[in-house]
């Protein structure tokens, strides 16, 4: 612990992960605990997921300041994940940092979460401005900072696609989170299968794209003339790249010189490869946010919350209430430009 | 590429994110020629079919839309096998440069054409799938022509017609924020003229597209439950 430092707890509760972060203002991350909720079957329960966070939250935050080496006495601002994401869950960690707020008497800030994913991205990956691509288990968007907001270029208009893997992994038996199986599964097989492609304008959509998928698993040929690896390589190639398609698309558009990739789905390696391709065909510098900080975390929030307490100060108690629906274009980003 | 000296690719005039456009001539006339290309990120399975199936439709629909008053290049040649189409060169700029630097009646002006544009599309069967300022040209004579088709469909539903006017709108937000509500009224403006006077259009479908329109806007991931229908 350096003398005179200020210090900001951060809270992450969107969806599985109470993640709890302490950084200082200038952007040192002194810790970083995440404490994951896994379903024994099926998804996420939003019920099921509260109920682990607030069993578990005060565990959670003790640790992260055990390996921060500070006491709770040495915060000095609270930030939260305020949107977007489950409504059940979100709430705990607003719960959590109002109580905090209040009896430590130290200011709280609202975070976005979609922003926070970038802000943590340009710390860690010492970049200015990039076009960020976030792909995860309930986001998929294109987006790049102009006019003050972080614009969305394009984002998906059904299911995210973190959310499709899973949910065609589950369909197959592959316990969650299923990524990572489909992954490996898809580099056994170079064996392509028609699926549909589904770029509309900037915009994409990966339902019909796993209806299709599900639909060569219940085929009768299934097993005889494919395999699931042949599946889950089709489905892969196709999803990616119609996501490359669309980033590159809006880094031609933007002109952007550096391109982020970030979120859960990051940490797939084709994905990335095919990324970075693409940011090397317009030069443009790429980066993938490193893995500890790609899939969601309280660092980034609590990051993100100094650079909007710094620029706007605290938000009043009456502003912190939840904003599951949120979008990250609807916020005003004054820390830049 | 064809050897003939009637036919020559001159020089690169663009690298976009799917073709790259050359300047050059066909016979006696100053062309574009519109080639897709390859991309190396995706499996040539999936590279092929898309380029070959862009290649076709974009200049079908270049070839049809011509017939309905709207500003397009002229489609002289489809070479299939390079995914190639060979089109009337269009001398000017692209909105999208300009709209930093023009007066507000030029702009009211520009963007209620492309309205207009856009409804003779509509009324007709086509939806444009990619209409972006940076798709669009402004000629030293003020013309305003369309250029890229490439994500060109055929459909007669008022759900894809509407997504039209979606993305168009997300596009104006994205990249030009601060004129963005003057550019997309305008716009709509255009639009409604046209299906009032297009003797052709079915009268309730423009009041329909826009109900639609609205919808669409509550229906995306993020929006406040008081917006959602």
């Amino acid at each position: 612990m350096k003398k005179n430092s200020k210090y900001c707890l951060g809270i992450e509760t969107t969806a599985h992960t109470f993640g709890v972060g302490i950084v200082d203002f200038e952007g040192n991350v002194y810790s970083r605990i995440n404490d994951i909720f896994t379903p024994e079957s099926g998804g996420l329960h939003p019920m099921l997921v509260k109920e682990q966070h607030l069993a578990n939250f005060h565990k959670t935050i003790l640790k992260a300041l055990k390996e921060a080496n500070l006491s709770i006495h040495n915060i000095n601002l609270v930030a939260f994940s305020q949107s977007p994401g489950l409504g059940p869950v979100l709430r705990i960690g607003a719960l959590v940092s109002r109580l905090l707020s209040q009896k430590l008497n130290i200011p709280i800030v609202g975070v976005n979460h979609c922003i926070a994913h970038i802000e943590i991205g340009r710390l860690k990956c010492q970049i200015e401005d990039p076009l960020t691509l976030y792909v995860s288990g309930g986001n998929t968007i294109v987006s790049a900072f102009e006019s003050g907001r972080y614009q969305i270029f394009g984002e998906t208009l059904d299911l995210a696609i973190g959310n499709m893997i899973d949910s065609f992994a589950r369909d197959v038996g592959i316990a969650h989170p299923g990524g990572p199986k489909i992954e490996k599964l898809a580099k056994e097989s170079k064996h392509y299968l028609s699926l549909p492609y589904s770029v509309k304008g900037m915009d994409l959509s990966f339902s019909g794209l796993y209806t299709a998928a599900r639909r060569l698993i219940e085929s009768k040929e299934f097993n005889s003339k494919y395999n699931l690896s042949d599946v889950a390589f089709s489905l892969q190639e196709t999803a990616f790249a119609m996501l490359t398609e669309v980033t590159e698309r809006a880094l031609a558009h933007t002109q952007k010189k550096e391109v982020l990739l970030t979120g859960g789905v990051a940490a797939n390696e084709r994905l990335q490869e095919m990324i970075e391709y693409i940011s090397m065909e317009h030069d443009a510098h790429f980066e993938v946010v490193p893995l500890r900080y790609a899939g969601d975390n309280g660092a980034m929030i609590a990051w993100t919350g100094v650079l909007k307490y710094l620029h706007n100060g605290e938000d009043e108690i009456k502003h912190t209430i939840i904003q599951p629906k949120q979008r990250m274009d609807n916020i005003e980003i004054p820390w830049r430009e | 590429m064809n050897q003939e000296p009637m036919i020559s690719k001159e020089k690169v005039i663009q690298k976009g994110a799917e073709a790259t456009l050359y300047y050059g001539h066909w016979f006696d006339r100053e062309v574009i020629f519109k080639q897709r290309i390859s991309k190396k990120y995706r499996i040539k399975e999936i590279d092929k079919r898309i380029r070959a199936i862009r290649t076709l439709n974009e200049a079908r629909a270049l070839i049809k839309v011509k017939n309905y008053g709207i500003n397009v290049p002229i489609v002289y040649e489809i070479d299939y096998s390079n995914s190639t189409i060979i089109m009337s060169h269009i001398t000017g700029d692209k909105l999208k440069n300009l709209l930093r630097i023009l007066d507000k009646s030029l702009i009211v002006k520009y963007m209620s054409k492309i309205g207009v544009f856009t409804a003779r599309l509509h009324i007709k069967g086509h939806i444009h799938g990619d209409i972006t300022t940076s798709n669009i040209i402004i000629t030293k004579n003020r013309q305003l022509f369309f250029i890229d088709f490439g994500l060109h469909e055929y459909s007669d539903s008022v759900e894809d017609k509407s997504v039209d006017l979606h993305l168009f709108k997300r596009v104006l937000m994205s990249s030009h924020g601060d004129i963005y509500k003057l550019c997309f009224e305008s716009f709509l403006e255009g639009y409604e003229s046209e299906y009032i006077q297009n003797t052709q259009a079915k009268k309730s479908e423009c009041q329909e597209i826009f109900n639609n329109f609205k919808i669409i806007e509550t229906r995306g991931r993020y929006v406040k439950k008081e917006d959602r229908q």
